[in-house]
Formats: structure tokens, sequence, C-alpha cells
């Protein structure tokens, strides 16, 4: 609650008794979502509910074959009942499995789909042309040409020191140099909302367009051309959307052929990917393999690190974090390659690039920790880089370890039994991983704040609300602002009418806005404390809001409504935006995570997760945790049950489906223990990202703790662990 | 999913005449049987079945109760939901093991709608044979795609020329409790066979087919026919082992339903039945065969393992694993193991 007419903003400073965190009456706590009860009954509005009058629905038809040449006639769709539209989408070539070729505009969705099946069968000739699926297809001599410049990209490389060097230094101190391979499959945004768009368009000079995107400003780049208006006219809504993880940043080719469609029917079109065209056409986390030598000394320093790694972004290029990741090696060398298929190019997916290299770097620390019969902590403590962060992390990896449990753990400086022992058929082990991130926010968001004479609050920009809370935010910074309740401030956000507001993505959303928020807030403070002042009298200075949206000091207590019936008929209003103080970059985390190994099934059940980041001032305590806790459950659903599956030699996708490509659910999810650090004293930084980075690489830590298992490659299931433990028992 | 006709017919007898007047070849049928519609309405949806008609089982109001004798074995009407198997006051060794295997079925929603005799029939989870555009012999073409390629999830017992594993977690269940089924054909005609009998391999018929079902037939009921009360000494027991990929839900990659009658802590009798690993349920011989006449010692004793793996390894006689299901042995072991243990407390 903020004093005084020429202060800067700040946030709350305030220290919460037991967690030690920065809180404020509102802010700093648990807030409920203010959006929780409209998404609870079904009454929040996504863009795929939207059922304008005359509505048409499309759908796509998709290539089958991952590389083919054809040709469409689009008569037989025409054909069917009900199918009012059909156009190519593609021409003459198709590059990638499930790629758009054409699509049908009908008057019901099962109409619509009777007409891409008629296209199907009789509408379409299809040449298939040579694949390259794998990336040993890809890379084979006369292999298919992906892309023009080639199947595998230009190297990218580093070199630090002297590799051979440090290779000797460990060995001649007694050390180890192993070689592995680690290998990331591609993993599916699996966002629940499919891509897509409604287009409210029926001919005429104006429309309203709502988008399952990351960036309500996104509808501008494009529609208004595919419709041929003036982007003031087309107005572009995100109210709710179902999740993106970095997948929806532009409208893509379903927000064009909606758009195409609608303006040459003049009719609104519905056109929402269904779950298979989502799987194979709406982008992908990458995939990658990397090969890495290194060398650590008995006393758990990584001397040397050698890495070459493939990028499996399909026809996009792929992202890859590189060796050693957070770690400092001193000697260090590292080629990185893109490697193209003939499947959809990947896109940004939360923390692109990172959980693939901190799967590789974590495994062969722990490799190297148990080959040098160091622990795996003392291990990541040793290579931690001598700078800022490196007290940060220390703190951190200790903490989760005690959490976990590390420091009483059986096991520590040699993993526990492959065989079962007695009647001990399960064993249990500990893993642990690091992650960085920028979450830092930038210019861009502009919030209008208006308080009316009647004591409503309004608050308004054109923000979207992926999911995370951001609608919650503004009402709860706005509430905290003038000691009001989130639910006395009423929020506008999502629309291209409001204030700019930037794109979600890279963590920015929260350090970007909310500074614009309480920018706009603290503005509104000074003047309506000016107006108190003026009608009492007292010193400006001496006055402050204090609960319920009273102004005390000086001897005098003013009610909200009393103050707000001062202003004149026009209310107030004022505008917010970015200010650089309020927000910060740079966070870090550690997570440990604790699995039972069933040794007769091969089961891995992860017991437990313990996660702490550094995250600056932490706004809302609920959705804070929330989010770190679904990047965690993103994490666990990639460390041991997401997998693409597409034959090679056909060229066939096989599971793409919630059925066959596996995700975590609500009984495999563990207790998932979330803690701030309290000795961040920064401003708001995003979280969104650096959480779903170390889950996979601590679990399958954790594997190879309990049972010796080190598993190359992602997922680890059951397969993979019983044919892996068969080995190491013929081994002995 | 093309349109078609839904037809509600009153009886189990139309029901059939409606059936028989679609197709006498399955490969022709374009009229089928639904029941909940949890496995057929997946195949219509994904385009790997085309029909005209669909035949609504549940309108015929035929048989859905579940009826116990007084031994503890049971009849159970096809139409019966798998919630209500799965909610089986677990009494007895007959009534618990399929509690046990029903809730092991799909999730809380499938099994509120899923029948006992759709589970029965219903049709392979092969990822090629669930993709419209894989043309495999399952479907009429003349290859197996799994033989070479993704067959993690294929059978390693009793394969080829198609590799497929019976998908049902009832009918493992249900050939270990002996049970018999009742079929109805066209014109009032039944029949009653074993339920193991109902299934084929895919190297003794009909490819394309996993039953010996003609397209008019129907279950209309199954009884479980274990032999409580004949005058052999010892109680029966039992135990349902499914193994799954992801906890919650998810069809097995292995299973085992085994009963065993003890007395006096010898095994004088017993039933080992494997899903999950073959195209049909595997009912093992040898298994039962290690296990007879043999003491069942205590969880954690050498006798205890000797027996475990002296029947596990008895189980799998003749497994002959693929590329990527290799698994399947040790993992099928360690089923036969832990239900063993589960019988031994
Ligand atoms: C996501 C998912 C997970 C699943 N997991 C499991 C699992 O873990 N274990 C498991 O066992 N099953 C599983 N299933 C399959 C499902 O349980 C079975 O499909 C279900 O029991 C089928 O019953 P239904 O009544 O819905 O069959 P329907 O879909 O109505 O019919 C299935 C087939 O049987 C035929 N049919 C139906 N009733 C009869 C009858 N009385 N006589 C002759 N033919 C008949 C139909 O023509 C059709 O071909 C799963 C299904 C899904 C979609
Ligand atoms: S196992 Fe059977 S269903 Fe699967 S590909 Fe082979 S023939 Fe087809």
């Amino acid at each position: 609650m903020s004093r005084s007419q020429d202060s800067t903003p700040s946030w709350p400073t305030a220290t919460a008794a037991g967690t030690g965190l920065r809180e404020g009456r509102v802010l700093g706590r648990d807030i409920k979502r203010v959006d929780g009860p409209a998404k609870a009954t079904g009454r929040a509005g996504y863009g795929h509910d939207q059922r304008p009058a005359n509505l048409v629905f499309a759908q796509f038809l998709c290539s089958t074959t991952p590389n083919a040449e054809f040709t469409l006639d689009l008569a037989p769709a025409l054909a069917v009942d009900g199918v009012v539209d059909a156009m190519a989408v593609a021409e003459g070539k198709t590059v990638h499995l499930g790629q758009p070729i054409a699509a049908v505009a009908a008057v019901s969705p099962q109409a619509a789909a009777e007409g891409v099946r008629a296209l199907a069968q009789h509408g379409l000739e299809v040449t298939v042309l040579p694949h390259a699926i794998s990336i040993e297809q890809a890379m084979a001599e006369g292999a298919p040409a992906v892309r023009r410049s080639g199947n595998v990209g230009r190297v990218r490389s580093s070199d630090e020191g002297d590799v051979e060097a440090g290779k000797q230094e460990a060995l001649d101190a007694g050390g180890v140099v192993l070689t592995r391979t680690y290998e990331v499959p591609v993993q599916h945004h699996a966002c629940l909302e499919t891509h897509g768009m409604v287009v409210d368009y029926s001919g005429g000079e104006e429309a309203t367009i709502w988008a399952s995107v990351q960036g309500t400003f996104a509808m501008h780049d494009g529609p208004p051309e595919y419709l041929e208006l003036d982007p003031s006219v087309v107005h572009g809504r995100v109210e709710h959307m179902g999740g993106g993880f970095g997948s929806k940043f532009g409208v893509g080719v379903e927000g064009r052929v909606a758009c195409q469609l609608s303006k040459r029917l003049g009719r609104p079109v519905h056109l929402f990917m269904d779950r298979e065209t989502e799987f194979h056409a709406a982008g992908n986390r990458s995939g990658n393999r990397v090969t890495v030598t290194a060398a650590m000394a008995p006393d758990g320093r990584i001397t040397a690190m050698e890495s070459d790694s493939l990028r499996l972004g399909g026809l996009s290029g792929g992202s890859y974090a590189g060796l050693p990741y957070v770690y400092t090696v001193a000697n260090s060398k590292s080629a990185m390659r893109s490697v193209h298929t003939h499947t959809d190019g990947n896109r940004a997916m939360r923390a692109p690039g990172h959980p693939q290299a901190s799967f590789g770097m974590e495994g062969i620390l722990d490799e190297l920790a148990y080959a040098n019969g160091v622990d795996p902590l003392t291990a990541r403590l040793a290579n931690l880089p001598e700078d800022e962060w490196n007290g940060v992390w220390r703190r951190q990896l200790e903490r989760v370890a005690r959490e976990i449990g590390w420091y009483e753990h059986e096991h520590r400086t040699a993993p526990g039994p492959h065989e079962v022992v007695g009647a001990n058929e399960v064993v249990v082990g500990i893993g642990f991983g690091l992650s960085v991130w920028g979450g830092g926010g930038s210019r861009g968001n502009e919030v209008e704040l208006r308080v009316d004479r009647d004591g409503r609050v309004s608050v308004a920009v054109g923000t979207q609300d992926l999911g995370t809370g951001a609608r919650t935010l503004v009402s709860a910074i706005t509430a905290e602002e003038f000691g009001l309740d989130t639910g006395q401030v009423s929020e506008s956000i999502g629309s291209t009418r409001l204030g700019r507001g930037n794109m979600s993505g890279g963590s920015v959303t929260t350090a970007s806005l909310a500074p614009a928020v309480k920018d706009a807030a603290h503005k509104m403070s000074v003047v309506l404390l000016a107006k108190a002042a003026e009608a009492t009298g007292v010193d400006v200075a001496e006055l402050a809001f204090a609960e319920g949206g009273r102004v005390t000091g000086g001897g005098v207590d003013i009610a909200w409504k009393d103050l707000c019936s001062r202003l004149a008929a026009t209310g107030e209003t004022t505008h917010g935006s970015w200010v650089r103080e309020l927000q910060d970059s740079g966070v870090h985390g550690a997570q440990a995570a604790k699995v039972a190994v069933d040794l007769v099934t091969g089961h891995v059940e992860v017991l437990e997760m313990v996660c702490m980041q550094d995250i600056g001032f932490v706004l809302n305590h609920l959705a804070a945790k929330s989010q770190v806790q679904g990047a965690m459950v993103q994490s666990l659903s990639y460390a041991l049950f997401e997998e693409r599956l597409i034959d090679a030699d056909l060229g066939l996708a096989l599971n793409p489906n919630f059925e066959s490509y596996k995700l975590a659910n609500s009984t495999t999810i563990p207790p998932m223990k979330v803690l701030f650090d309290p000795e961040d004293e920064r401003g708001v930084i995003g979280i969104g990202e650096p959480p779903a980075i170390p889950g996979a690489a601590a679990i399958a830590g954790a594997v190879h703790n309990a049972c010796g298992l080190r598993l190359a490659s992602l997922p680890l299931t059951p397969d993979k662990v019983l044919m892996g433990l068969e080995e190491l028992r013929a081994r002995g | 999913m093309k349109d078609f006709e839904y037809i509600q017919p009153d009886s189990i007898a139309t029901a059939t005449e409606l059936l028989a007047e679609g197709d006498a070849a399955w490969s022709n049928v374009s009229r089928r049987a639904i029941a909940g519609g949890q496995d057929l309405f997946g195949e219509l949806k994904t385009g790997i079945v085309e029909v005209d008609s669909l035949v609504d089982l549940k309108a015929t109001g035929a048989d859905n109760t579940i009826a116990v004798d007084p031994s503890g074995n049971l009849r159970i009407g096809a139409l019966v939901k798998l919630t209500d198997v799965a909610e089986l006051a677990e009494r007895g060794p007959v009534a618990s093991l399929l509690a046990a295997a029903a809730l092991s079925v799909a999730s809380p929603q499938i099994r509120s709608q899923a029948t006992l005799g759709g589970n029965l029939c219903q049709r392979p989870r092969c990822l090629y044979y669930r993709r419209p555009e894989a043309i495999c012999l399952k479907k009429g073409g003349d290859e197996c795609f799994a033989y070479g390629g993704h067959n993690k999830y294929n059978a390693i017992l009793g394969g080829g020329p198609s590799f497929i594993v019976h998908p049902s977690d009832l009918a493992p269940a249900l050939v270990a409790l002996d049970a018999k089924v009742t079929i109805a054909g066209a014109g009032g005609a039944t029949r009653e066979l074993p339920l193991a009998d109902l299934y084929t391999l895919p190297s003794e018929g009909d490819v394309t087919r996993e039953t010996v079902l003609t397209p008019s037939e129907v279950l209309t009921q199954v009884e479980t026919q274990l032999p409580l009360v004949d005058r052999m000494a010892g109680t029966w027991r039992s135990s349902w082992q499914k193994f799954r990929e992801r906890d919650g839900f998810d069809f097995a990659l292995s299973a085992v339903a085994m009963c065993l009658r003890v007395a006096d802590r010898r095994i004088v009798d017993a039933r080992v039945v494997l899903g999950g690993v073959a195209p049909r349920p595997w009912r093992s011989a040898e298994a039962e065969a290690a296990l007879i006449g043999q003491e069942l010692a205590t969880h954690g004793s050498a006798e205890f393992d000797a027996l475990a793996v002296a029947a596990g390894e008895a189980a799998l006689t003749g497994a002959e694993p693929l590329d990527h299901n290799g698994y399947k042995i040790p993992l099928t072991k360690g089923l036969v193991r832990r239900a063993l243990q589960e019988l031994s407390r």
C-alpha cells in the first residue's frame, strides 16, 4: 500500500514468518485465480468454444506420408452434403508427415469430416517419394534431401582450454575418462486446446477473431492481410486459452486458412486442428543425440569434456543448450549440428534446448562420479561456476538434498543393488539436476486503470492468460495498491482493443506485465492520495492506503467510497508501462527426485520431487507453486512416458493420440515440494520454464542411484529397465 | 466417420436376425453389434472399420445381471458393465480375481460404459492395426508390419503370421476360472463353448479374426466353473497381476491370472493364464505342471525362489521374442513370481 506523492513504485517489503519471503496484504500470498470459478464451471469462453451465428466448421486433410507429390481435385469434397467450400493449403508437394494439404468447410463438423474423407479417397493422387525419418536415414549416403541445403546443418563449435591435457590431468590423479551417448526423443506440447481460430466475419468492414495463441496481438500479424481489412477493424480476442508451452506464437497455417475461408465465404469459420493434426503439424520439442567424452578427477572435478550433438528438429533446426550446460569445465570442446527429417519442425517448448542438455550433462556427471566413488551431490558442487551464482546453486542443491533425505540415504557414493537380495525387490534412489533461465521482462504492456466515482476499479490491458494466472495478477497488483480485495477490481484482458500487451513466451509475461500494472496503480494512488490531502488539509506525505481502501494518517480516516465520491464525473484514469526496476532476470534452480525401481518388473515410480528456485519477488505463491509443479509434471512425463513413435521404414505415424502417446496422469504424479529462495531480494522474474528443465535428468539419476542402471535414453520405460538390469546381471 | 444407421432391437433374437441379414463373411461385414462402444467407436472414428448400421445389444434388455452360486462361481450377463464386475464383493477366489481384473481395465469412465461381452470381443491394439493407413495382414493386407517394426507391445508366444496380443484383461482371468460362454446365433440357435476355445491363434484360421464367432453370433453369458466343490482337498486362492507401462490406465504389457488350490501348503491344482503376451489368453499347462505337487513356500525363502523360477521358466516355454519385446520374458516371470508371492501369504 503505497505512500507519498513522489515515491517510486515498489513491491511489499514485509517478511513472512516461516518462509522468510516478502509479502504484502494480497501479494506474496496464495491468491486464488479470479477466473477459477468460470473455468471450473465451463463458463470461461475459449476460442474453441465460440459459435457465432451462421458458422461453418473447417477441417484439414493432412498428409499421411512424409515426402510426396500430389494432385488435388476439390470436387469430391464439394459434392458432399453440407460442404460449402474447400481449398488447397499446400501446393503439389508435402514435406512432412501430417502436413495440411487442403481444408474443407461445412455446415457441421461431421460434414466437414465427410468432405475430408471424400477428398482423401477420390480427390487426392499421391506420388510417394523416398523419405528420411530417422537420423540414420537422414545421414545415409544418397538420402533424399529434406532441405535444399542438405540434411545436416552447419557445425557450430566451441573450444576452450586443452581437452587432451584435461583428460591426462584426471588420469594422472587416478580419475576416469568415459564416453557415453545420450538420447532424448521428440516431446509434444500436448496442449489440451488444439491450435486454431474462430473468425467471426460475415463480409463487410469488420471482423472479430478468437485464436488460441500466446499473444493477443499476434492476431494482427497475418489476419488483417488475409481478410483484406485494416488491423484497426480486426478485433483479436483471447480471453482464455488452453495451453501453448511455446507452440502458439503466431496464428499459423490454421489461422491463415480460417481467415481465407471466411473471406471467401463471407461467413464465420471455426478451424481447430484435430488431435492427430495437432501431434504432427503443431510443433514439438526437438529430440537430441549427444556423444560425450569427459574426464573426472577423484575430487569430483570434471577436467575435460568433448561433445558432439545432433539436434533433431525435423524440418527446423532443433534447439540444444549445449554441454557442459550450467557447469564449468576448464577444458571443453563441443560441436553441434542439426539433422533434418521429413517431420514437422520443432518450435519453442518450455525452456527450449535445456532439458535435452540437462539430460546428457547430469547423466555424464553421475556416471563419472560413481566411477570415481564420489557422491553425485559432491560432484555437482565441485563443478559449479565460480561466479556470483555459485552460492545460490550450492544452497539450493544442499537444501533439496536435505529435503529429499539424501543425507540419510543408504547408497551415495555407489549405486544400490541390481539384484534382488532376500525379499528386497524394490530399491530406492535419489537424483539431482540444475537449471538456469532468464525470465526478465521488457517494455510493451500498456495498462489502463480507471477508478470511478462510485468506487469501481477497472484495469485493462490486451495481454493474454495462457492458463498461468496473468489475469489474476492484473487484479491482485491493483488491489494491493489500495488495500482492496482482488474481487473489488474488475480486469479486462485478451483483446486487441485494449492497451498493447507482450507475447507470452520465454517466461517474460510476469516480469513484463506486473511492473506495468504496478506503475498504473502507483500513479493512481498518487492521484487519489493528493485528492485526500486536498480534501482534508493533511500533508500528503502523511497519508497512505490502509485495509479496505481507506486513506489514513495525520489523524484522518477516509473510506474508499468517500474518497472516490470526490472524483470528477468521469472518474480518474492512469496509464502504466514497464518499470525496469520492478523486475529482474536470471533464475537458478535445483531439483531432486526420489524413485523406487522394481527389480522384478522394471517399474519406475517417482516417490517424491523437490524443487528450489530463486525467482525474485513471488507475487502469487499459489500460482508460482502451480507453475513449478506443472513444469515438474511435464518433466516427469518426459522422463517416464512420452515418446513419439513413427515407423521409419513405412513413414507412418503410430501414436498421434492420447491413448498411445502416453502422458503422466494423477496416479503417476507424486508429492512435489516447491521452495522459493528467501535470500533472493530482486524484483519479479518469470518462472514458466526453468522448473521444466532438470526433472527428467534427476529422475534418470535417481534410477541410476537406486540400482546402478544408467539409461541413456528417455523415456525410462520398463522394457529398457528390465533389459538393462539383465545386462548388468550378465556382467556380474 | 461415415454416417450409419443405428438399430435398437428389442431382443437378442431380433439382434441376431438383424446381424444375419448382413454379410456372412467378416471381411465384408457392414453391420455390427455394439455394446458399450468403447472399442468399436474408436475403430469407427479412426476409420479402420466402416459400417452401414450398428445393432445395439444394450437395447435388447438381455441379461445384465450377476448371479453367484452357493459355491462362489459366477454367471454374468454379457451386457454387465465392467464397473459392476469391478465392484463385486471380493468374496472367494472367483469374485476377487474377476473384480481385480475388471478394476484394472482402462479408466473409471470407460469401465462405466464398457461391457463384459465387448471386453471379451474387443479388437487388437497393435499400433499398426489401429492406423487406417497400415493395411496389414489383420486387415486383409499381406504383411505384418509389427514383425519387423515397432513390436514392443506385441506377442512373444503363439505369434505368427500376425503378432497381436489379445488386449482383454477379463479374458485371461475368466479362462483361469474355467469359464464357458453362451453364444446366441441366428434363428434362435445357442451354443456353449469353453471361453478358451472362443479364441483362435492367427495361425489357426482367419488371421483377420480373434474368435470363432460368425458375424451373426453374439455372446450372451459367461459362467465360471472352477471346481470349487469337488472332493479334492484344499482351498482355492487367486491372484491377478497386471503390469502397465503407465499406471492409472493402460493395457497390459503382461498379465498373469493364477488360481491355486492349496492343501496343507501343498499345491494340488493350478490355473496359470497369461495376458498381454499372446494373440489369445495363454493358458500355460507347463507352468501349472511345475506348480502342482509343490509346496507353496513363503516369500523370501530359497524354496520360494526355486518355485517362482521354475514356474516362471515353465510359463514362458516356447517364448520367441521379436526385436523389441524381449523384456516381456523377465517381466512375465516376475509377474508369475508376484502372483505366487500373493498366494503364499
Ligand atoms: C483408452 C482405452 C483404454 C482401454 N484399456 C483397457 C484395458 O486396460 N483392458 C481391457 O481389457 N480393455 C481396455 N480397453 C478396451 C475396453 O475396455 C473394451 O474395449 C471394453 O470392455 C469394450 O466393451 P464395450 O462394451 O464398450 O465394447 P464395444 O466397443 O461395444 O464392442 C467391442 C467389440 O465387441 C463386439 N461385441 C460387443 N458385445 C458383444 C457381444 N455380446 N457378443 C459379441 N460381440 C460383441 C463389438 O461388435 C465390437 O467389435 C480400453 C479402451 C480404451 C479406449
Ligand atoms: S501384429 Fe497383426 S495387427 Fe499388428 S501389424 Fe502384424 S498383422 Fe497387423
